[in-house]
C-alpha cells in the first residue's frame, strides 16, 4: 500500500531519473540488441551506463569532484591533485527540458542539458567546484548561470586565435592561476611526481585509445563506432583505472577480432568519418541512424571522443612549471574546436582522418543553436568538396521526434556512397 | 628484419644517443691532439685552435685569412686556395648538414652541459619572447658579415691588420675552447693596440655573457652563431635533411616547445617539407617529441632513417601501464 501511495506522488527529481533511465536505456538496448555481434568486453561500459543513468549509482563517494564544462581543462593537474574531473556536458533531452527554463529558447541543446542538469540539484556525482573555460559564447555565459544554482563556478580564460603566440603565452597563465586555484582549494601542492604521474596515467588511457583506433583502420573493422563513442564517453565520469582495465581488455578482445577478420557491419558497408557537435550519451542519435543505415563510423572528429585523447603532452624538462605549461600547449594548440577564428587544423584534420581510415565520406552534424558549428559548416563543406570528399550535413537537436525525415536523408547519402563505391571497383 | 631495426631507430632514447655521440665528438675534437689527429682547418664547427690539443680547425679561421690577402692576390692565383678552402668546408658540411651544431659542435655539447647543471640544480630555463626572437635571431648574419667583410676590407687597405681574425678576438670560443685543456691565458685583454683592445675586450664580454647565458637559456650561442648561418646557406644540398609531412601534423606544437633554438615554424609550418630553419640545429629533439607517425622524420639521401611515432613518443615521455586500485 505505501509504495502505493509512493508511485503517485512521484517527486520531480524521480520523475526526471525515471525520464532519464528510459532514455538511457533505450540506447543500451540498441546497443545490446541492434547490431551483430557486439565485443563482450562491451558490457562493462553497458553496465555501466546502465548503473549510473538508471540507478544513480554514485562512483566517486568520498573524493573531491572537480566539473569541468569543456575539455580545455587538464585532467592531469585534476588527478595530481588527488581531485576526479567529471565533464558535466550532457546529452539528456530531459535534462535539456529542464534547461530551457534558463536559457533561450534557441540555444544549443548541449548547453541546455548541462545547465538543466546542474539546475536539478539531482546528481549522483555531484562536482563540489567546476570550472568553465570561456569556448563557446553559451557555455561561457552559462556558468554565471550555474553560479546562480549555489555551484562555485571559476572561469578558466580561453583564448581565440589559437595560432598567436600571444595566445599561448595567456593560456599557459590561465592554467597556471587554474593550477594555483585548484591546488589552494585541495590543500594539496602539485609536485614533480605527481603531476608527472598524472601525466603518465592519462597517456597511457590515451595510449590505449590509441590502439582502439588502429584497429578501426582495418577491412573488416572490429568494433562500431557507437560502441566507441560510449567507451569514450565513458571518460567523462568513470573511476579511470576501472576505465584502463576495461579498456585493456578490449584491446586484447579487438587484436584477437582484427586476426579472425571480424567485421561489424556489411561487406559493402561505407565507411564514415563523423564530426561536429559531439554526441554525448544518450543522444546517440545520429550515430545510431548511420549504423542502423548500414554504414560505419570509423573515425571522428569530435571533442567527446577524438579530441579528448588525440593529443599528447611533451615535456623538455620535468619541473611542474613546464609540466604545466606543455599541457596548457596540449589543450590549445591541437585543438580543432570551432569557437577559434580560423578552422585550417580542423579540416585538414578531418581530410587526414578520411585518408588514414580509408573513410568513404563525411557526415556533419551540428546542433539547431550550436552557432560555432553552424557557423563552420560552410567552409568544411567546401573544403571537402575540393578533396573531392563526399560529405553530408546535417542538423539535429535531443528531441526524439524527426528521427524519420533525417534517417531518409542518412540512408540517402549512405545508398549514393555505395553506389559510388560499386562504379569505382 | 628491417623494420625491427626501423622500429629499434623509432624508439630508441634520443636523449642518450645523443649525450653519447657529443661526449665521442667532444673528446675527438677538444683533445684530438693529443693523439695526433688532424683533420684540418675547414671543419664546419668550433672546433677552436686556440686550443693547442684541437683535432683540427674551425673553418672561419682559415676564411677570414684568405679573405685578408692583397685584393691584388686574391683574384689572382690564390682565389684558387678560398675556392679549394670552401669546397673542403662543403666537403665535410654535406654528410652532417646541421647536424654538426647538435652532435659534433664542442662549443654546442658544452652549452648542453651548462643546461645539464642548470636542470640538475632545479632551475628552469628562460626563453624569448617571439619578439625578441626575430630580432635576436638577425645577429648571426651581422657577425658572418663581420667575418667575411673586415679581411675584404683589410685586403683592399681599408683597415689594417690589428684587424686580423677580427671575428676570433671577439669569439666566445676563442677564450673558452682553451680551458678545456687548463689554459686560462685567452682571458686577456690585448693592449698593443687599440683595436685589439676593444675587439678583444669585446670578446671577454661574450665569454661571460656566453657562459652566463647557457645557463638560463638552451643553446643561448648557437643563435648568435656565424657560423650557423654560413651552414644555411649551404644546407639544402646536404645528404641529411630535416622533412615534414604536414598532412600528418596536428600542430599540437609539441616539437616547438621542447625545442631549444624556440623554431615555431617547426610546429606551425604544414607546407613546407624542408623544415630546415637556420637556427636549426639538427638535434632531433623535435621529431623524438612528435606524437604523430612520420610528421617529423630525418632523412638520409631522402630515405626516412628516423621518423616520430606514437611508440617512440610514449616510450620517450615514459608512459607507461600505471599501478592503480581498480575494483574488480
Ligand atoms: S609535434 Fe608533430 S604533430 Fe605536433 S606540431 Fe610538431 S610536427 Fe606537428
Ligand atoms: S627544429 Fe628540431 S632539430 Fe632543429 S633545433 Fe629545433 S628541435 Fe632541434
Amino acid at each position: 500500500m505505501s509504495n502505493l501511495i509512493k508511485r503517485e506522488i512521484e517527486s520531480p527529481n524521480e520523475r526526471q531519473n525515471r525520464h532519464k533511465a528510459m532514455e538511457a536505456i533505450k540506447v543500451l538496448n540498441d546497443l545490446r540488441e541492434g547490431f551483430k555481434v557486439p565485443p563482450q568486453s562491451m558490457e562493462y561500459f553497458y553496465n555501466l551506463f546502465e548503473e549510473v543513468y538508471c540507478h544513480q549509482k554514485a562512483l566517486h563517494k568520498g573524493k573531491v569532484k572537480v566539473g569541468t564544462m569543456c575539455i580545455q581543462i587538464p585532467s592531469e593537474i585534476i588527478y595530481a591533485l588527488d581531485g576526479v574531473p567529471i565533464r558535466l556536458c550532457n546529452g539528456f533531452y530531459t535534462d535539456d527540458e529542464i534547461g530551457s527554463d534558463f536559457l533561450p529558447q534557441k540555444a544549443c541543446p548541449l548547453v541546455k542539458a548541462s545547465v538543466g542538469h546542474l539546475a536539478s540539484q539531482n546528481i549522483t556525482d555531484k562536482p563540489d567546484m567546476i570550472y568553465s573555460p570561456t569556448t563557446c559564447d553559451q557555455k561561457t555565459k552559462a556558468g554565471s548561470t550555474i553560479e546562480g544554482f549555489g555551484y562555485d563556478v571559476v572561469d578558466v580564460n580561453f583564448p581565440r586565435t589559437k595560432e598567436s603566440e600571444i595566445s599561448r603565452e595567456f593560456f599557459r597563465r590561465s592554467i597556471r592561476e587554474f593550477s594555483a586555484d585548484l591546488s589552494s582549494k585541495m590543500g594539496k601542492k602539485l609536485s614533480k611526481k605527481n603531476l608527472k604521474a598524472a601525466i603518465s596515467k592519462i597517456g597511457y588511457a590515451q595510449s590505449l585509445y590509441h590502439r582502439l583506433s588502429e584497429f578501426r583502420k582495418s577491412s573488416a573493422v572490429p568494433i562500431l563506432g557507437n560502441d566507441m563513442f560510449l567507451v569514450t564517453n565513458a571518460f567523462f565520469f568513470d573511476k579511470i583505472d576501472n576505465w584502463i582495465g576495461a579498456c585493456e581488455k578490449l584491446v586484447s578482445e579487438l587484436e584477437q577480432r582484427v586476426k579472425d577478420e571480424v567485421h561489424v557491419a556489411g561487406k559493402v558497408s561505407p565507411r564514415i568519418v563523423y564530426t561536429g557537435s559531439p554526441p554525448i550519451f544518450p543522444n546517440y542519435k545520429i550515430p545510431l541512424i548511420i549504423e542502423e543505415s548500414d554504414a560505419i563510423i570509423v573515425a571522428d572528429e569530435t571533442c567527446s571522443s577524438n579530441r579528448m585523447f588525440n593529443d599528447r603532452v611533451a615535456v623538455d624538462e620535468w619541473f611542474v612549471n613546464d609540466m604545466v605549461d606543455s599541457l596548457a600547449d596540449k589543450y590549445l594548440k591541437a585543438c580543432t574546436c570551432p569557437v577559434f577564428t580560423k578552422n585550417d587544423d580542423r579540416i585538414r584534420r578531418i581530410i587526414e582522418l578520411v585518408r588514414s581510415y580509408s573513410a568513404d565520406g563525411v557526415i556533419y552534424q551540428a546542433f539547431a543553436g550550436c552557432t560555432v558549428y553552424e557557423l563552420e559548416q560552410r567552409s568544411v563543406l567546401e573544403a571537402m568538396e575540393k578533396a573531392g570528399i563526399s560529405i553530408l550535413y546535417i542538423e539535429s537537436d535531443y528531441s526524439p521526434s524527426q528521427h524519420g525525415q533525417l534517417s531518409t536523408r542518412v540512408e540517402a547519402f549512405v545508398e549514393s556512397l555505395k553506389i559510388k563505391n560499386r562504379k569505382r571497383s | 628484419m628491417k623494420s625491427k631495426i626501423k622500429d629499434l631507430i623509432n624508439n630508441m632514447n634520443l636523449a642518450k644517443v645523443r649525450f653519447w655521440t657529443q661526449l665521442v665528438t667532444f673528446v675527438l675534437f677538444v683533445y684530438g691532439g693529443y693523439f695526433a689527429i688532424d683533420l684540418g682547418s675547414e671543419l664546419p664547427i668550433f672546433a677552436c685552435p686556440y686550443n693547442g690539443e684541437s683535432a683540427g680547425a674551425c673553418y672561419l679561421i682559415p676564411l677570414q685569412h684568405q679573405l685578408s690577402m692583397p685584393a691584388k692576390v686574391l683574384l689572382g692565383g690564390a682565389g684558387i686556395s678560398v675556392i679549394v678552402g670552401l669546397l673542403t668546408f662543403l666537403f665535410w658540411f654535406i654528410f652532417l648538414n646541421k647536424a654538426w651544431c647538435g652532435y659534433a659542435c664542442p662549443i654546442g655539447t658544452f652549452q648542453d652541459w651548462l643546461t645539464w647543471l642548470r636542470k640538475s640544480m632545479g632551475i628552469r630555463y628562460s626563453t624569448y619572447t617571439q619578439n625578441q626572437f626575430e630580432k635576436l635571431s638577425k645577429i648571426k648574419y651581422i657577425l658572418l658579415a663581420i667575418v667575411l667583410l673586415v679581411p675584404l676590407l683589410m685586403g683592399v687597405g681599408a683597415l689594417d691588420s690589428d684587424w686580423s681574425a677580427a671575428f676570433c678576438k671577439i669569439c666566445p670560443a676563442r677564450i673558452i675552447s682553451p680551458m678545456f685543456s687548463g689554459d686560462l691565458s685567452q682571458w686577456a685583454i690585448d693592449f698593443s693596440s687599440i683595436t685589439a683592445m676593444v675587439l678583444t675586450s669585446i670578446g671577454m664580454i661574450f665569454a661571460g655573457l656566453f657562459l652566463a647565458g647557457s645557463f638560463v637559456k638552451k643553446r643561448f650561442f648557437c643563435f648568435f652563431c656565424p657560423m650557423s648561418a654560413l651552414h644555411y646557406i649551404f644546407s639544402s644540398f646536404a645528404f641529411v635533411q630535416l622533412k615534414k609531412d604536414g598532412s600528418k601534423c596536428t600542430r599540437c606544437g609539441d616539437c616547438y616547445s621542447v625545442c631549444d633554438m624556440q623554431i615555431k615554424d617547426i610546429a606551425d609550418d604544414v607546407t613546407s617539407t624542408n623544415i630546415l630553419r637556420d637556427d636549426c640545429i639538427m638535434c632531433l629533439k623535435c621529431v623524438a617529441a612528435c606524437p604523430e607517425d612520420d610528421a617529423l622524420h630525418f632523412d638520409i639521401f631522402n630515405v626516412k632513417a628516423f621518423s616520430s611515432t606514437k611508440e617512440g613518443f610514449e616510450k620517450r615521455m615514459g608512459i607507461e601501464k600505471p599501478k592503480g586500485d581498480r575494483d574488480e
